[in-house]
């Protein structure tokens, strides 16, 4: 299954938003949910990241790798990372996937990896 | 609108705290109401970010009030985050400004140490974009540290000099004994013996150990007063002369210039026009050094110092005690320890001790203006304050 | 004929290597020297356990009652196969650490009490004993479990030991967890640190004598603490309070 993540265009002046919000920043005009989605682009550079060895209690793995990441339509998102020696600047792709197990909750994000 | 000034001032120990949470929000308060010389007041704010979650009580400001016996008082408890502290002086700086009240209790209180490191971790990580950024496991330390290597990147910051601001601010602690590490510590313990990144290790690279704040218990409190009321109260003459406070995005990853913290530039300038000061004015600060990266960086984004000239302020000894302008002559955050709820009010608290003359080995010759920046989110909700001494 | 009880009750020693020295900087910039505590040298580390009793906080009093018991037992032969290790900052009793061999492939490890807090003296100390079972001994595995949190972050999360939950560890009965060879070399470079030989005026000073700690843990400045914390619903702390009330009445009276 491919899953996606959303942007929010605004209806009134086209400004994407990442994540959703209920006003657009730019045009400041739309009213309750005049947004398209548009599916985020995977594809981008790695703007930056760390490896965080304090975790909140529910990990129950030692380190995460999280990263900021420049998609190839210029939108930034944050994701956890599976790469060994990460670069900044560096090309990176994105999946879908599970990112935080709470209780018996699932929760999807993006996980990006070398590209 | 009329002058507001900090008639009393007091704080708990910084550390683990056996006591209720009520319990150490009150033993501030009476410490401040002590030291004011009042017994009533009009009004009440504590701020405090994790009481329902972490401590599993609400409305806690009824709680503090009644326990002080000063009811019928107003009393209004404000959660902003790390910011809360700064919110509740600018909650209680209207309410006497705008002739509403005359004597308003300003308490700050958190005690996280209630639960253990992890779980406390995971609590201040709610304050992140619910979608964007938890689900991740996002962390403080995380955006600090994502933050710290754009910074490191673009304006040449090294290890070094985070290293330097936590053995600066880590052993001016010491001079401070209400701060919660009283333990020195030294650069070559840090960063250059054979052990040090064993003594130091990472908590999110390129963050270190010694690099972030501990998780404190403690609770600080003001009364603020007006002009009136403070003649009448006879005590030094310490004004609250300027309160800017601005908002950015939620989610880092919005922000145009992900190195810069316009909340914390807005904030500052906006408390500066505020009192008629500029930054060349400030005689001693308070900075928000939840991780060292903050200190370099904010003390750039209020106008200490050039963009991107921090850190080599850092390395001229500008920042210490001493210095051009000392920053976190008590410790800070990262000496004093962070009870996230009551750091808005310490810093306040500090900085009123310093403007006062009653720093001890830790005061700063003269010090007449002072400054404070409280600051919420990851740089989503920031607070500054203006402080003068009127003699 | 009478017989010798006890030769009966005292547990013969197994030869172990002895522990090499070591030394090495904590973020202080102080020297520590982490060295072999002889069995006579015992009750001079007992003084500063049996405080820890009334310590609640992090199970100090849990973990000092079970290392009191067992550095006891250890100095009076009823212990088999123990050693004990001391962590010293310029003689003053930073950490001890102790373990013992359950067979010449296998380790336990009991117990890590640090007397001085932030700067992972308790960490330097653990991996010193594992580096002894490890380097020393010869053991493949060494068995570990956790009373408090933050041991349990310490030794399972940062070395990320092994289940052997079907073993119920001699602390408590509770499973236990190991730490294998493998995971130790791994863990080698970041976590194990030490220099040796240690100086001889450093080494000196610690073999001298143990002095006391600087600033060990302390129970709580509340005597009621303990019925309000909900780690605590059997109020040890306020027994322990009322029984330092009883002592002090005593004293009066005695006066």
């Amino acid at each position: 299954m491919n899953r996606e993540i959303y942007a929010y265009k605004c209806k009134r002046c086209g400004t994407m938003h990442y994540p959703f919000r209920m006003v657009c920043k730019e045009c400041k005009q739309n009213d309750f949910f005049e947004f398209d989605t548009v599916p985020l682009p995977k594809n981008g550079k790695l703007l930056t990241y760390t490896k965080v060895y304090n975790l909140p209690a529910q990990y129950e793995v030692a380190t995460l790798g999280l990263g900021i990441v420049e998609l190839e339509n210029g939108m930034r998102m944050l994701g956890q990372i599976e790469i060994d020696n990460p670069k900044m600047g560096m090309p990176v792709k994105g999946n879908v996937e599970v990112v935080r197990r709470e209780d018996y909750d699932d929760f999807y994000g993006m996980v990006f990896r070398d590209a | 609108m009329r002058d507001v000034y900090v008639a009393g001032i007091g704080i708990t120990t910084f550390t683990r705290l056996e006591f209720a949470l009520s319990e150490i929000a009150s033993y501030a308060s009476m410490m401040a109401l002590k030291d004011a010389g009042v017994s009533e007041v009009d009004q009440v704010y504590v701020a405090n970010m994790g009481a329902p979650r972490v401590n599993h009580q609400t409305a806690l400001a009824s709680a503090v009030v009644d326990s002080l016996s000063l009811t019928p008082a107003g009393a209004a408890a404000i959660e902003n985050g790390p910011a809360s502290g700064g919110s509740a002086l600018k909650a209680g700086f209207q309410a006497v400004a705008s002739g509403m009240e005359d004597v308003v209790l300003v308490a700050g209180v958190e005690r996280m140490r209630e639960v253990n490191n992890l779980e406390a971790t995971d609590f201040v990580a709610t304050l992140t974009h619910p979608i964007a950024e938890y689900i991740y496991g996002v962390t403080l330390p995380a955006h600090a540290a994502m933050f710290t290597r754009l910074y490191m990147d673009k304006y040449g910051v090294t290890e070094r000099h985070l290293a330097m601001v936590g053995v600066k601010n880590q052993n001016a602690a010491l001079n401070n004994e209400w701060a919660h590490l009283q333990q020195e510590i030294t650069l070559e313990g840090i960063l250059d013996s054979p052990e040090a990144m064993t003594n130091n290790p990472y908590v999110a690279e390129p963050l270190r150990f010694f690099d972030a704040c501990p998780v404190s218990d403690g609770g600080a409190a003001v009364v603020l007063v007006s002009k009136e009321k403070a003649l009448e109260l006879g005590r030094p003459l310490i004004r609250l002369s300027g309160v800017g406070q601005a908002t950015d995005t939620h989610a880092v990853h919005e922000r145009v210039e992900p190195t810069d913290l316009l909340a914390v530039r807005k904030a500052a300038a906006d408390a500066f026009e505020m009192a008629g000061l500029t930054p060349e004015d400030v005689d001693v600060a308070e900075l928000h050094d939840a991780f060292t990266i903050l200190e370099i960086a904010e003390s750039e984004e209020v106008g200490f110092f050039p963009r991107g000239e921090g850190h080599l302020a850092l390395e001229r000894g500008d920042t210490a005690l001493g210095g051009k302008i000392p920053i976190n002559v008590g410790g800070g955050l990262k000496g004093r320890g962070h009870p996230v709820g009551a750091t808005g009010v310490a810093q306040a608290w500090e900085i009123v001790t310093q403007l006062r003359g009653d720093g001890g080995a830790r005061q700063v010759e003269d010090a007449k203006v002072g400054f404070t920046c409280n600051f919420g989110g990851f740089g989503n909700n920031v607070v500054c304050l203006t402080f003068v001494r009127e003699d | 004929m009478s017989v010798d009880l006890e030769k009966i009750l005292r547990p013969v020693d197994t030869p172990m290597a002895p522990y090499v020295p070591k030394y090495m900087l904590l973020a202080s910039g102080e020297a520590v020297v982490v060295r072999p505590v002889e069995r006579d040298e015992i009750p001079d580390i007992l003084k500063h356990v049996e405080p820890l009793l009334h310590v609640e906080r992090d199970y100090y009093d849990v973990v000092g009652a079970r290392l009191y018991s067992e550095l006891l037992a250890h100095y009076r032969h009823r212990y088999q196969d123990q050693y004990v290790l001391a962590v010293q900052i310029d003689g003053e009793l930073a950490a001890v650490v102790n373990g013992r061999q359950v067979n010449p492939k296998l380790g336990m490890s009991l117990h890590t009490v640090a007397l001085r807090r932030g700067l992972r003296v308790g960490a330097h100390a653990f991996a010193a004993k594992m580096e002894y079972h490890f380097d020393e001994l010869g053991h493949d595995e060494v068995l570990v479990v956790a009373e408090s949190p933050i041991g349990f972050r310490r030794w399972m999360i940062e070395y990320k030991l092994e289940k052997r939950f079907e073993v119920p560890h001699e602390l408590g009965g509770v499973p236990s967890w190991a730490l294998t060879r493998e995971l130790f070399d791994a863990a080698r470079s970041s976590l194990v640190v030490g220099r040796r030989p240690v100086p001889p005026e450093l080494l000196d000073k610690a073999m001298d004598k143990i002095l006391p700690p600087s600033d060990p843990p302390t129970p709580a400045l509340d005597p009621l603490s303990a019925t309000r914390s909900k780690y605590d619903p059997t109020a040890t702390a306020l027994m322990v309070e009322r029984w330092a009330m009883e002592r002090a009445e005593e004293a009066s009276k005695d006066a």
